[in-house]
């Protein structure tokens, strides 16, 4: 991984929390998909990073974020737990050739096969972690999935505009 | 060496997540509302069935505690209806008054059954209390539901009771409602039910009518329950009725009885032995 994509990274990873607790933080789309952006510095994070490493970065950038939301502890749960999930679905989804020195995490370099199942469950997870320990309620676990999944599509909607973007520079 | 340091790795990372992951649930039960109310009402409940369930077994340890208070009250509550029924004035033109004496004439001593029979033809039961404390024989003793026995001997702490269910041991009694005497004889074997004697065949007993003790008796106060006739039957050349009765004290489960100390027997003795005997 070159120096000039990780500064990018580390530039994104500071707009998109940025974003998202200045913009995004008071937007839900009919009160079920809410956009939680700042995931995209862990779910774009180089494939080769060590899980201790990411599993510290999450918690802290869960903890920033929590500290803007209001909730603490929640978006920091939910993040670490994707971090630790990470490698395992790395594993699952393990492509035929495995993966090189050189690969990173984008649609147009690990195609849409494998880019959007793992897209989707780190976020539907992220989501589901989130909705259920912000509900702590079990009659509320229906609303609570159904939130997780149209926030997990959304996210995916807009991951995979900016993948399309990222693709044509 | 190697292997053992990849596993320590790998175990490590998974260590940092636990780690990590219980300061982010500490964090959310400690610094939000929600949560820590959620937390705290939760576990409030918990703590508090658990105590529930140390007090109840605490409670039935002290059982035998209440179980000696009650019978306490009861007897005093048994002294406070004697007190009240002799004080009713009788449906009688003529006015009357009660004196101080007869209106303090019966009083209750609550005592512990310590052994007691229910099988045999004749049976006895023994309680813990005795001469010192003012029991002497002949008394009558009650339970909570009804008549028990009289007191037949005593030591200083301890008193020999003769059941109900004895065949010697006869109770006047009369049918409540309507007043008709006959007397209580237990036939000799199940301690649930007896019979009562001599209500002539010409009176009406229905099956249902309480049966208690007479005016008339010597032992007993009046009005104490006895049981309920349950069943009525009369043979043709029979003056009397076959009257069952169920009786109303559970001898087999019997704990506390009462034993009821007349404090005017002595004069009705003295009194009554002066009745010049027919030659």
């Amino acid at each position: 991984m070159s120096s000039s994509i990780q500064w990018k990274w580390y530039g994104m990873l500071l707009l998109t929390v940025a974003m998202q607790i200045l913009f995004l933080r008071d937007l839900a789309i009919g009160n079920l998909g809410f956009c939680f952006l700042y995931l995209w510095a862990l779910v774009k994070a180089p494939i080769q990073t060590p899980t201790a490493l990411l599993l510290i970065g999450s918690f802290a950038l869960g903890w920033v974020v929590d500290i803007f939301y209001n909730t603490h502890g929640m978006h920091a749960f939910a993040c670490v737990f994707i971090a630790m999930l990470r490698p395992v679905i790395f594993k699952i989804l393990t492509p035929a050739n495995g993966y090189d020195e050189r690969s990173s995490v984008s649609l147009a370099e690990m195609k849409a096969l494998w880019f959007f199942p793992y897209l989707f469950s780190m976020m539907f997870v992220h989501h589901v972690i989130l909705f259920l320990l912000e509900a702590m309620d079990g009659s509320l676990i229906g609303i609570s999935l159904l939130r997780a999944f149209f926030s997990a599509f959304l996210g995916i909607l807009i991951f995979g505009l900016l993948e399309l973007f990222s693709q044509t520079k | 060496m190697n292997q053992l340091f990849q596993f320590l790795l790998r175990q490590r990372i998974f260590l940092l997540f636990v780690a990590l992951e219980l300061v982010n649930l500490w964090g959310i039960f400690k610094y939000n509302d929600y949560q820590h109310t959620f937390y705290f009402n939760t576990t409030n409940r918990w703590a508090a069935s658990f105590l529930a369930m140390g007090e109840e077994a605490k409670s039935y340890h002290q059982l035998r505690e209440v179980n000696q208070d009650l019978a306490q009250e009861n007897a005093r509550l048994h002294a406070e209806i004697f007190k009240l029924t002799a004080q009713k004035q009788p449906e009688s033109k003529i006015p009357y008054f009660i004196s101080d004496g007869m209106l303090k004439r019966y009083q209750p001593i609550a005592c512990k059954v310590i052994d007691q029979s229910t099988q045999m033809s004749q049976n006895y039961l023994t309680i813990d209390k005795g001469s010192r404390d003012g029991i002497a024989p002949g008394m009558a003793v009650i339970s909570s539901t009804g008549v028990v026995g009289k007191v037949m001997s005593c030591t200083p702490d301890l008193s020999l009771i003769v059941s109900v269910l004895h065949t010697g041991n006869n109770v006047s009694a009369k049918i409540k409602s309507t007043g008709e005497l006959g007397y209580i004889k237990w036939a000799g074997y199940q301690s649930e039910v007896a019979d009562l004697q001599d209500v002539s065949k010409y009176k009406k007993v229905v099956k249902g009518d309480t049966i208690v003790t007479s005016d008339y008796n010597a032992v007993f106060p009046p009005n104490i329950p006895i049981g309920i006739v349950a069943k009525v039957g009369l043979e043709k050349d029979e003056t009397f009725h076959d009257i069952k009765v169920m009786l109303l004290t559970h001898f087999s489960t019997l704990k506390y009885v009462y034993v009821i100390k007349n404090k005017l027997s002595a004069q009705q003795a003295l009194l009554e032995q002066a009745k010049p005997k027919p030659e």
